[in-house]
């Protein structure tokens, strides 16, 4: 569980779904806004929305950006802002995760000197998803049905911990998930700068403590998984 | 009923039932008037080829009063091609039997008296209209002079030249501006015949007697004319101050009527610009075959379209806004400035005939499920992607046709809930969406020679191949999708596998696959 706050900058549509999501994993969220028009809205869908002037550095620190906030996402429809935004928060706390979104290809690239740690573009993700649509219909077919759908099969991510059963085994001498209808599809090793390698990159890691597997398959084949490595 | 009548509604119904008949009048049309076919594109260079040579003959004659054999029985043919054209346009200017039918079969049904001679009459008409239009005119005027007792006509000949505009399609522009400013221009052709008339009358009634070079009324028309048209030969000048003084009025209303035609005729052509401009690109769409339609150029189009541009897809792009049209257009796109919700549009670029897919991608709701519910009416084939703006509105797309609908948001919201519980697996998920590190998602097809049909998963070995077995789609069972099968798991023929991993490493798969019944 994560501690420490999370805050949405901007209550939009996008705003909506993260917070859905957050709110069915049970997660506590803040939506920080400046436009008053908007709260009726928020009240009705039973979000806790915040009218404040978000441009004030005073204001975020009262918010405990700097203190207690772990997540920031900057969620508005003008690049200006969420650009301003990102740099404010970045000024005020170095360590702080900023999930940005944007609206235009050039902000992107702005985002990430202004301090983003990470930056989703909607219509990018759109666009890809439709390309793929046209050029390979069947993978994202199972793809939508899988990973983002309705069907029991997610993705998850695993950390070793330090008494399990794979900490310092080397992936080639077990594949762990052979016996779980389930896929290691790559993993995070601490060791190595790069945040995400695929398992068909051929490496030959040795697990350790901290590494994190990402796995896809049944959430019951998940928690077997887990509970015979201890994890 | 008498027996003319009887005679007449038989052979209609005759007509009707033939099935020749309807092919070869479909033939001629197809020859003659649709626009896209092939054969009139063969037809119109011929014809073209006919009329110049035919032109360029009666040039040769002027100074070679014999004339050459050959040439002579070539200007025969052409003269009988001309009379077939002539002829069989006049044919499939309209359907006769149809109208007489259908004036029959009104009147039977409602019970009215049916009369032969005002059916005919009506068919009469409709043939009429067709001679005296334009171009059927010009048509016949390009026969009649070759006939002998008409030869004094011979000059008309060159009407053959404006028979080229049956051929040329932007020729046809001309006509077209022609006839929709009729009304200016017979506004100004009334005004200018006013002051060429009295122009003309008062130098005849002040020169007559002065003036040597005045001698007839024709005389002073042609010079009003001259005048007016700020050409003054000067071979006729007026010798009177009265006279002086016509020209000098002539000269000024001159003037101004040339500025006025000028003005009616360029500002028409603006206007009819653009619409021929847009033709050309309806013209570029025929030709394509299996494309797809982008309604919206927005930022999502934007990226679809620069993405499957360069895969080679075939693309045609629409949006109401013409500056993102003209940027699409600077990147080798077609695209057309229009309303995509208009359904006429939709059928004109082909959407229900030659388009394979539609991408709904315009910023609003209403239009997107609109143009989905348009082109699932023109066709029941065609694959309609909808970009969803509010995910509330997700099933109106499906109900309205749609085969994929996703919004936006709802990806941002997953995405976004997965980066904070799990941010590893959230850079799994977007390395797998946006294939930045060069793994890949593909699909192995098994078809009929496929070396690793009728073998078990094992028999791929893909953890040595650095690759992995996502699942297999076998489209005749259900579920249709069994994900990570286990490894005596049997493949069959056309089973496709869903392999992740590096391009080529699935590529030297492909290979293998594909190469291995030879062995």
């Amino acid at each position: 569980m994560i501690e420490g706050k999370i805050l949405l900058f901007g209550f939009n549509r996008s705003a909506i779904e993260i917070g859905a999501r957050l709110k069915e994993q049970g997660f506590a969220f803040t939506y920080i806004d400046n436009d008053a028009s908007l709260l009726p809205k928020a009240k009705k869908l039973g979000f806790d929305l915040v009218i404040a002037d978000y441009s004030d550095d005073e204001t975020l620190l009262s918010f405990g950006i700097g203190e207690d906030v772990t997540f920031v996402f900057t969620l508005f429809e003008e690049d200006v802002h969420n650009v301003f935004l990102t740099l404010s928060i970045r000024a005020l706390d170095p360590h702080v995760d900023i999930v940005a979104t944007t609206h235009t290809k050039d902000a992107i690239h702005k985002l990430q000197i202004a301090g983003a740690s990470t930056i989703l573009d909607p219509y990018q993700i759109c666009g890809k998803r439709i390309y793929k649509l046209i050029t390979q219909p069947e993978i994202m077919q199972v793809i939508d049905a899988t990973i983002f759908g309705e069907a029991d099969i997610n993705m998850e991510q695993i950390t070793i911990t330090e008494h399990s059963a794979l900490n310092g085994t080397l992936l080639s001498e077990c594949y762990p998930t052979q016996n779980y209808n389930m896929l290691l599809i790559g993993l995070h090793d601490k060791e190595l700068q790069k945040e995400f390698i695929f398992i068909t990159e051929g490496h030959n890691h040795k697990l350790d403590q901290g590494d994190i597997l990402v796995v896809i398959g049944k959430s019951a084949e998940i928690e077997r998984f887990k509970m015979d490595f201890s994890l | 009923m008498n027996a003319i009548t009887s005679f007449f509604v038989r052979f209609a119904y005759y007509l009707e039932a033939s099935e020749t008949y309807h092919r070869a009048k479909e033939f001629c049309r197809t020859l003659l008037e649709y626009q896209h076919s092939k054969l009139k594109f063969y037809f119109d260079i011929f014809m073209v080829f006919l009329v110049v040579i035919s032109v360029l003959f009666l040039l040769y004659e002027v100074k070679h009063p014999d004339g050459l054999i050959y040439l002579d029985d070539f200007i025969q043919f052409s003269l009988v091609i001309f009379v077939i054209e002539y002829l069989l346009r006049f044919w499939i200017s309209s359907d006769s039997h149809k109208l007489f039918l259908e004036r029959y079969e009104y009147a039977i049904n409602n019970n009215l008296p049916f009369s032969l001679t005002r059916a005919i009459l009506a068919i009469l008409k409709k043939k009429l209209d067709y001679v005296i239009s334009p171009l059927a005119i010009i048509d016949l005027l390009a026969i009649l002079p070759s006939f002998r007792p008409l030869r004094f006509l011979r000059i008309f000949i060159l009407f053959r030249i404006f028979k080229l505009f049956r051929y040329a399609r932007s020729m046809k522009t001309f006509t077209a501006i022609i006839t929709e400013k009729k009304f200016e221009l017979f506004t100004l052709a009334i005004f200018a015949s006013f002051v060429i008339f009295t122009g003309s009358s008062a130098i005849y009634i002040f020169e007559t007697q002065q003036n040597p070079k005045i001698n007839t009324l024709f005389d002073a028309l042609y010079w009003a004319i001259v005048t007016m048209g700020t050409v003054g030969y000067g071979d006729i000048v007026p010798v009177t101050t009265e006279g002086m003084v016509v020209a000098m009025l002539l000269i000024i209303f001159g003037v101004a009527t040339i500025a006025f035609l000028t003005s009616i005729i360029v500002s028409s052509f603006q206007s009819k610009l653009v619409e021929l401009k847009e033709s050309r690109t309806f013209a570029d769409v025929d030709k394509l075959e299996n494309y797809i339609v982008i309604c919206g150029y927005g930022r999502v189009g934007e990226v679809v379209a620069k993405m499957l541009h360069e895969d080679g897809y075939k693309l045609v792009i629409i949006d109401n806004d013409e500056n993102k049209i003209k940027l699409a257009q600077q990147r080798g796109l077609i695209g057309i400035v229009a309303d995509a919700s208009k359904s006429r549009i939709l059928g004109e670029l082909g959407v229900g005939k030659r388009a394979s897919q539609i991408i709904c991608a315009t910023n609003s709701d209403e239009l997107n499920v609109f143009i989905t519910l348009t082109a699932r009416s023109l066709s029941k084939k065609i694959i309609i992607i909808a970009r969803v703006i509010k995910n509330t509105h997700k099933k109106k797309y499906f109900l309205a046709g749609a085969n994929y609908a996703f919004s936006a948001d709802e990806t941002i919201g997953l995405m976004g809930a997965q980066y904070i519980t799990q941010p590893i697996s959230y850079a799994a998920l977007d390395e797998m969406l946006t294939e930045n590190t060069g793994v890949i998602f593909d699909i192995l097809i098994l078809h009929e020679h496929a070396y690793f049909a009728n073998q078990p998963v094992e028999a791929l070995n893909l953890s040595e191949k650095r690759l992995m077995l996502f699942g297999i789609l076998r489209k005749e069972e259900t579920p249709s999708f069994q994900f990570n099968p286990s490894s005596d798991f049997m493949l069959h023929h056309h089973d496709m596998l869903i392999i992740m991993g590096r391009k080529h490493h699935i590529n030297s798969l492909r290979k293998l696959n594909d190469q291995g019944n030879m062995r």
